[in-house]
């Protein structure tokens, strides 16, 4: 069985692998055809990494100026009653 | 797995009412998301910070009209991806993402590789490497055309499960999963590449 998969069938199951949807038959074919090739492994291993790595780009915080001015921009909007904008433009259009 | 508070009706009611305490918690809780979603969508600071502030003003605007159909965090994504997607549309043309052959190694005619792979995944507990990488991830981010680079941001950056990234950009779960996939293989490949160009020793790994 091992050697019905080849490494372009390989790409095509990559993305169900890594997600643990792939069915089990499918999922043991793919594991021996890995322990087998090298270039496979080294490929699968590497796309795994990028999504382990890609983690790492979120941010933790942020940075305490930004907070401070979202804050600012925020409070002198926000301090308005609800519908003020609304009403405001439509006294302006009105006025126009 | 209990929500978080700010789930819950009586929090979106204080929110509504325009309690400080509330919006305040609601920043606290969201604006590193978004700053970050934002971050990563754009590449750009500056613009990543009109957008927070563009997400919070829109949030506290439009909170009245909040019927609570998608859960509180997913509509504050999606006001969040979309005004970041306004802002890209804004910038010059994306080059169009290869199709999913190009973007692995090259195969023989029998379909089996026929070129050496790089196995840069287990370095060998070298920060400066992995800086690196950190570093050539974001930048080829921003090759990405703004549809595949807001599936990417949201299902593995922000860790978003499939249903809720389907539902925050209104595409299909396959759709999904096939941007997913290919703007993966793309991020793979630069990786790659930069990989090569950076450290021509590196362990190669040959087929077999």
């Amino acid at each position: 069985m091992n050697a019905m998969l080849r490494c372009r069938d390989i790409g095509k199951l990559l993305y169900d692998y890594v997600d643990g949807t792939l069915e089990p038959v499918l999922k043991q074919q793919l594991e021996q055809h890995l322990a087998d090739c090298p270039g496979c492994l080294a490929f699968i291993n590497t796309y795994k990494q990028t999504i382990n790595l890609s983690k790492e780009l979120r941010p933790k915080g942020m940075p305490p100026e930004l907070r401070q001015r979202l804050r600012s921009f925020i409070k002198s909007k926000s301090l308005q009653p609800p519908g003020f904008w609304k009403r405001l433009w439509l006294r302006l259009a009105g006025s126009s | 797995m209990a929500s978080p508070p700010t789930e819950n009706q009586n929090f979106i009611k204080r929110l509504k009412a325009r309690n400080e305490a509330a919006l305040e918690e609601l920043m606290a809780q969201y604006e590193t998301k978004v700053f970050g979603l934002a971050l990563r969508m754009t590449g750009n600071r500056q613009d990543a910070e009109e957008i927070l502030q563009d997400v919070f003003l829109a949030v506290f605007q439009k909170i009245d009209g909040f019927q609570g159909d998608s859960k509180l965090s997913s509509w504050i994504y999606r006001i969040a991806t979309n005004t970041a997607l306004m802002k890209l549309r804004n910038r010059s043309k994306f080059c169009e993402i290869p199709l999913e052959e190009e973007l692995g190694p090259k195969m023989t005619e029998e379909g089996m590789i026929a070129e050496p792979v790089v196995d840069w995944s287990k370095l060998p507990d070298e920060e400066l490497a992995r800086k690196e990488l950190l570093h050539w991830i974001d930048k080829a981010l921003t090759a990405l055309p703004p549809d595949y680079r807001s599936v990417f941001v949201l299902r593995d950056i922000e860790e978003l499960s499939a249903e809720e990234a389907s539902q925050i950009l209104e595409i299909s779960i396959a759709a999904l999963k096939s941007r997913l996939h290919r703007a993966r293989l793309f991020l793979r490949k630069e990786l790659a590449d930069s990989m090569m160009a950076h450290f021509p020793n590196f362990k190669m790994v040959s087929p077999k």
